[in-house]
């Protein structure tokens, strides 16, 4: 069945709005989905950080799902120029989601899950372009490093049919400067990011954002550290998406305040005062982000981070 | 935290890691020690030869016991035919532990033995996310060689030298897994695919060719010396079995899968030929595979369940609790026992805490 024929069956999640070219159609309702992991970036205004985030990705996974929401920088534009780039525009696909998503917090908390605007639609829309038997959820500003690439690589192929859950922990870079950046190895940032394809596997709502559900009986992979940073450009406001810096729960959002703490740590220039924040310098004609995914993480100790964390779901 | 040596710094020659890999009777080890011949460091000590493979077998005994640590911590065994033995024994790479441990070993093989290693073992393939991992954490580029074999010639070598646990059936379908599933684990990364028969017939042609392709300094600086040694090294007579499938007894479906794979990893072996239209038909019949072992374990559950039943039975019986007499009396009316009486019961009973 083409993408053409699953647009005219029923919805599966009508959206409360009437726009039916936004209801969510699962192709898994349909068809067995073939081998493959689909890697889902929602996006909104991340020319800058797609030309580091993608090659990485697109030489890990089978496809990549582009969805862009309103953004002002290019963003579409440099998705695709990028992914021509390295030879992969056949596996990119782009779209756009043209309304206006809540805000993470109170925002969130007062919109209905069906509707358009609401951050459960907009994921169990954008995750409904999948066409492979796996799907992970990626964010705008992550960068995989080698390690990261190949155990992906390895993973595309071998969860199939496994039903298994995969949670991969992530290190915050705040970068500085070309040079200089500050890694958080203080606290423990693990996420579950890569899920089957199937009806035990759609996206609902939570208090401050949406949770992807998985059955108890999914098993539960963590994969090691060191495979992936979350660039924060100290020259930008990293917070705009949250609706009030108040919606900060310490219960549900300890990750929130962490990186509250640092950011603003750096911005007062206190960066050597935070425990766990350590300040890399990359040598002469190299980029920090390349630096420290491509030699600074490879050769770093491990554990990298020597505190307990908790899947953050 | 206190960075670790940087192997860059340390050692400015380029670091590479050739991993010999394939179906076991395929060649690897004439692989192994050709490469070892010319120049290339295996790790020692190795495995000593038998009469299974009297010029050795190339393989490093610490890799061949890391390999049995974890094939038996994943339940999987060195010529498993499940799909599924896949993601068993890949989700070991995702143990840090493991990754640092092999990483340390693999950096302390290049202090010792040089910038350019050859590591060959049949069980490597199931865990090449970790072996890659080690590789990038020493600085070191990886590159796998898949030796290739007619699957008959395999099935009818591994009957003839192996304990005959398994059939023909059994064997073929290892087969189809361990290949087609090497195949997918080694695209995208630099590797070559080499016919065993090719080794025989001429090493010179593909051996240049690794030189070349995995810019292995070994191999292009080798001397006549080393020439010399690899023709002494290389008997022809090893390619003892040839077999077809006239003497290899298989279903139908089985056997229509595992020649066409031959067939389609043989192509890979050509120059061009290791092309995505070649790919996408091995998916296919890596697809058509699993579908098939899918039924036939179906078909055979009776016989995995009455399996699971046995191996239960053959259980010790779990020891019997001993009831201390203390426990038979209500925490309520112990407690009312003064301490000091039941420090004196305890040592009247030689029970003293």
């Amino acid at each position: 069945m083409s993408d053409r024929d699953i647009e005219q069956l029923p919805a599966d999640i009508a959206c409360l709005e009437g726009e039916e070219a936004y209801d969510v159609r699962w192709a898994w309702q349909d068809r067995k989905l073939p081998s493959g992991l689909t890697c889902v970036f929602r996006v909104k205004n991340e020319a800058r950080n797609l030309p580091w985030v993608l090659p990485p990705m697109l030489e890990a996974v089978q496809h990549v799902v582009v969805v862009d929401n309103q953004s002002d920088d290019g963003t579409p534009e440099v998705a695709a120029r990028v992914a021509a780039d390295v030879g992969a525009a056949d596996r990119l696909t782009s779209t756009s989601y043209p309304f206006r998503v809540s805000r993470a917090g109170a925002e969130h908390l007062a919109t209905p899950p069906d509707s358009v605007h609401s951050l459960t639609h907009f994921y169990n829309w954008s995750f409904s372009h999948v066409r492979t038997c796996y799907s992970m959820k990626w964010d705008g500003d992550m960068v995989l490093t080698p390690e990261g690439v190949g155990m992906l690589a390895d993973l595309s192929w071998q969860l199939e049919d496994s039903n298994a859950v995969v949670a991969i922990p992530r290190h915050p870079l705040s970068i500085e400067s070309d040079s200089v950046a500050w890694i958080d190895l203080g606290f423990r940032f693990l996420e579950p990011w890569i899920y089957p394809m199937g009806p035990e596997f759609t996206f609902v709502k939570a208090f401050e954002w949406e949770v992807r559900e998985f059955p108890t009986s999914s098993e539960r992979i963590i994969a090691p550290e060191g495979m992936c940073v979350e660039l924060k450009w100290l020259d930008s406001d990293e917070f705009s998406h949250w609706s009030s810096h108040d919606d900060f729960g310490a219960s549900r959002a300890p990750r929130k305040l962490r990186e509250l703490e640092v950011y603003r740590a750096l911005m007062e220039g206190r960066g050597d005062e935070v425990h766990g924040l350590q300040r890399i310098e990359a040598p002469p004609g190299v980029h920090i982000v390349d630096h420290v995914t491509g030699t600074w993480l490879p050769q770093q100790q491990r554990p990298l981070v020597r505190r307990p964390g908790r899947i953050d779901v | 935290m206190t960075p670790m040596s940087s192997p860059a710094e340390s050692l400015p020659a380029k670091r590479r890691v050739v991993f010999v890999v394939g179906s076991g009777r395929s060649g690897t080890s004439t692989m192994s020690g050709t490469l070892q011949t010319l120049g290339l460091h295996v790790p020692q000590p190795e495995v000593s030869a038998d009469e299974t493979n009297p010029k050795g077998f190339g393989e490093p005994q610490w890799v061949v016991d890391f390999h049995d640590e974890l094939l038996k911590r994943c339940n999987v065994q060195v010529s498993d035919s499940r799909p599924q033995a896949w993601f068993e024994a890949g989700k070991l790479s995702n143990l840090e532990p493991l990754r640092g441990r092999l990483r340390d070993w693999l950096e302390s093989q290049f202090v010792e033995g040089g910038p350019e290693l050859v590591i060959k073992d049949p069980r490597l393939a199931w865990f090449m996310g970790l072996w890659r991992s080690a590789a990038m954490r020493c600085d070191a580029t990886p590159a796998y060689v898949t030796m290739l074999r007619p699957v008959t010639e395999v099935v009818g070598s591994k009957q003839k030298y192996y304990a005959s646990k398994f059939g023909e059936v059994n064997r073929t379908a290892a087969w189809v897994n361990m290949m087609l599933h090497t195949e997918r684990a080694t695209r995208g990364s630099a590797r070559a695919f080499v016919r065993y028969h090719d080794m025989l017939t001429d090493w010179t042609v593909p051996v240049f060719g690794l030189g070349q392709q995995f810019d292995l300094d070994a191999v292009k600086s080798a001397s006549a010396n080393d020439i010399r040694s690899v023709h002494a090294f290389i008997d022809p007579n090893l390619r003892r079995v040839q077999l077809t499938w006239d003497d290899v007894d298989v279903p139908p479906r089985l056997r229509e899968i595992a020649e066409e794979s031959w067939q389609c990893l043989n192509t890979l072996a050509d120059p061009g030929g290791d092309t995505v239209d070649v790919h996408a038909t091995l998916d296919e019949l890596r697809a058509a595979y699993a579908d098939l072992y899918d039924e036939a374990e179906a078909i055979a559950q009776s016989t995995a369940l009455a399996a699971h039943r046995d191996g239960l039975a053959q259980q010790p019986m779990p020891v019997q609790v001993t009831r201390r007499g203390v426990d038979r009396v209500p925490h309520g009316v112990r407690s009312m026992v003064p301490a000091s009486a039941r420090r004196g019961l305890r040592k009247a009973l030689g029970r003293e805490r």
